[in-house]
């Protein structure tokens, strides 16, 4: 179950769900944004671009009608101080001076004929010499001393000089930086918005899921009772929490029927064999002595052959559908082991068998007793019916976390390859077998209803190996290990 | 001894009866769940024997109802049903008891002698039983015969106790399985024979009376007499 694993939330639907969202979500918004920045990054350049043609135009205008007298440079000077305050995207500088503008007139002879800007604006000269600029196709310029490049738009004068107009970027750079970083912190905000409410929602639907899941697999082999949680919503999880209650009513329904069938096919067998058992019983009487007395016992014995025959096919049965009933209490395997032990050791014994036990400490878990006290008496039964003499069996009771084992072993003769493939299957039986060919069938009903297993193979070595494994985490709670000895009182 | 036989199937009901009788019980019986509960009201009864499938209701409804009508008579429950479901188990601990159809007549005397002793006061546990020349000392766990001590293991010491604690009585497999190994299982082998066989070895000795005997297809007896 994967609340078990070391970090359930890493591992768990509605983490991946959340995770696989939001990236998704953050690429595509990121990608829309970016698009969106290159849009107002050319429109603001456009703009720009716009003014400083318009500008450089006027200004054009301006020198070519000034005279070129003593005033000239006054003149456009004042023009193009009042063009530099009429920037488009102006941020209030950090210092009085006005360095995001300046206005450039350069002579035929690469001379610096007039400059308004900060400085002396000889490197702004080197630069825009350096550049190829091309009237009427605005610029970037890169000048020394200046982080960001200016914006530079030429006009050519009559007189053959050029005037230039240079704006600078960092205003515009400004702008788009603002424009980043506020779109960050809120782009961050909302991926980590959308990732919670993405999460939570996944997670609060899929625990839903959980939930069934949990209550579907306590539901056992017998338990039928219980059912998956529902909500009122109707939703997919709300209309599979209701399909699975669906299934499990008819479930509960037909193993109901089978209960049902069985009872009555064991209840309408069992009172003529009470009755037929009971007759036979009082016509043995005080009267009868000897030989006429064989006959009535042995049919009492067939009687409870057959009795016991009715309640081993019942029950491997309702195995095989999974409907057997189990009353759990906690059983102690290794004490039930050595009566067992010892109550087929005479036998064992007189047959010419050894049989050892090899079971070091107590192992308590929760069984049907009565089922386990005839499955491991099916398994002792089995050895002294197959077993020839002078053989050994051995039993091993192996606890391991999970599980516990009951092995059986021998070095007997072994199955014979004829019954193997069918050993767990009801009416199969050895040659010499004089069973009714329910045995290992039986032991592997019982081991399945307790939700263990049954192997049986032949041993390398020669002979049988028969294992019953059985989970452990079934041991009843507050319940105390039935004792198997009674004392007479 | 008054008992009070609620079963409906007519040939089991006569069987019973006449085999009730003969064992000293003074029986009365009854068809259905009606006829039970007014024979019970009217009649003061030691015990009764009540099978599950009546025809007019169920055998665990009609204990309640009697119980609650004051009948305090403990209830040997007869079930030919295959699981014993957990409302006879809740019963048996209050005291009551049952068997599963089909079952030796011997089992059933011997559950409803259970059952009344249970019911009667305790008298003072006996340390020391007594059958015939066999002898038994329960503080020191030890048998003897004719004065002389017999060589028992721990458990053929249980089995030996049980026979005396019955003797007289015909016990059957199913019944030494049940008291003495503590398991409600039939097995197909002969392991309880095998027991018996050699703890008659050691009990039976040449020249004396033999004391268990086998009844074949019963059950076993010790002697008394």
């Amino acid at each position: 179950m994967s609340s078990k694993t070391a970090s359930p939330k890493l591992h768990s639907a509605a983490w991946r769900i959340s995770l696989w969202a939001s990236l998704a979500f953050a690429f595509g918004t990121m990608l829309v944004f970016f698009f969106l920045q290159r849009f107002v990054e050319q429109d603001i350049q456009r703009r720009s671009d716009a003014w400083l043609s318009g500008e450089v135009e006027v200004l054009g205008n301006v020198a070519t009608r000034t005279p070129k007298d003593r005033l000239y440079g006054r003149v456009v000077g004042e023009v193009a101080e009042l063009a530099s305050r009429e920037v488009p995207n102006k941020l209030p500088s950090e210092t009085d001076r006005n360095d995001s503008v300046f206005f450039l007139q350069r002579g035929s002879d690469d001379s610096l004929q007039l400059w308004v800007g900060v400085g002396s604006g000889q490197d702004t000269l080197t630069a825009i010499v350096g550049t190829k600029l091309v009237p009427g196709q605005p610029t970037d310029v890169r000048i020394e001393g200046f982080a960001v490049p200016f914006r530079v738009a030429c006009i050519q004068v009559v007189d053959g000089s050029r005037i230039y107009l240079g704006l600078s970027e960092r205003d515009e750079l400004r702008v788009l930086r603002n424009l980043r970083i506020r779109f960050m912190l809120l782009w961050f905000l909302i991926v980590l918005f959308g990732f919670a409410i993405v999460f939570l929602t996944t997670r609060r639907m899929l625990s839903h899921v959980r939930r069934i899941t949990d209550a579907a697999s306590r539901i056992g082999h017998t338990d039928l009772n219980t059912r998956v949680p529902t909500t009122k919503r109707n939703d997919e999880v709300a209309q599979l929490a209701l399909t699975l209650n669906r299934m499990l009513d008819r479930i509960e329904n037909s193993m109901h029927q089978l209960h049902t069938i069985t009872d009555s096919l064991a209840h309408d067998l069992r009172s003529p064999l009470t009755a037929i058992r009971g007759k036979l019983e009082m016509s043995l009487g005080a009267s009868i002595h000897g030989e006429q007395a064989e006959p009535i016992v042995s049919a009492i014995e067939e009687l409870d052959r057959l009795t016991e025959f009715l309640n081993q096919s019942l029950d491997v049965a309702e195995a095989k559908a999974d409907a057997l009933r189990l009353t759990r209490i906690d059983i102690e395997l290794d004490e039930l082991l050595r009566v067992m032990t010892a109550l087929y050791e005479p036998s064992m014994a007189e047959k010419g068998l050894q049989i050892g036990l090899h079971s070091a400490n107590p192992v308590v878990i929760g069984a049907d007793a009565s089922l386990i006290h005839r499955m491991i008496a099916n398994l002792f039964d089995n050895e002294l019916k197959h077993l020839p003499a002078a053989c050994t069996i051995t039993i091993r009771l192996q606890a391991e976390e999970e599980s516990v084992s009951i092995v059986f072993e021998d070095n007997g003769p072994g199955f014979s390859s004829d019954v193997m493939p069918h050993l767990f299957e009801r009416r199969v039986k050895g040659k010499s077998s004089n069973g009714h060919g329910l045995g290992l069938a039986f032991i592997d009903a019982v081991a399945r209803a307790h939700g263990g297993t049954v192997t049986a193979c032949n041993r390398e070595t020669g002979g049988a190996q028969v294992t019953v494994t059985l989970p452990r985490d079934t041991s009843v709670q507050g319940g105390s290990p039935i004792g198997m000895v009674q004392a007479v009182r | 001894m008054r008992l009070l036989l609620v079963e409906d199937e007519h040939d089991i009901q006569e069987f019973l009866k006449h085999s009730l009788e003969e064992a000293g019980y003074q029986v009365e019986a009854a068809s259905d769940g009606i006829t039970a509960e007014r024979l019970a009201i009217d009649g003061a009864f030691d015990i009764l024997i009540v099978d599950l499938g009546l025809p007019d209701q169920d055998g665990i409804t009609l204990i309640f109802r009697l119980r609650q009508l004051g009948v305090r008579a403990p209830v040997l429950i007869l079930s030919a049903r295959r699981s014993v479901d957990d409302r006879v188990r809740g019963l048996e601990q209050g005291g009551d008891d049952y068997l599963t159809k089909p079952f030796a007549l011997a089992e059933l005397l011997a559950r409803l002698r259970n059952l009344l002793k249970r019911n009667s006061p305790a008298g003072n546990e006996a340390t020391r039983l007594r059958v015939l020349d066999l002898e038994l000392d329960l503080l020191r766990r030890e048998a003897s015969r004719s004065g002389h001590v017999l060589q028992l293991t721990p458990q053929e010491f249980v089995l030996l106790e049980y026979f005396c604690r019955n003797a007289g009585r015909v016990v059957t497999r199913s019944m030494i399985l049940d008291q003495v190994w503590g398991m409600r299982i039939h097995p197909e082998t002969n392991v309880v024979d095998v027991h018996i066989y050699r703890l008659r070895g050691k009990v039976d000795n040449v020249g004396q009376q033999p004391l268990i005997r086998t009844l074949r297809g019963v059950g076993y007896v010790l002697k008394d007499r």
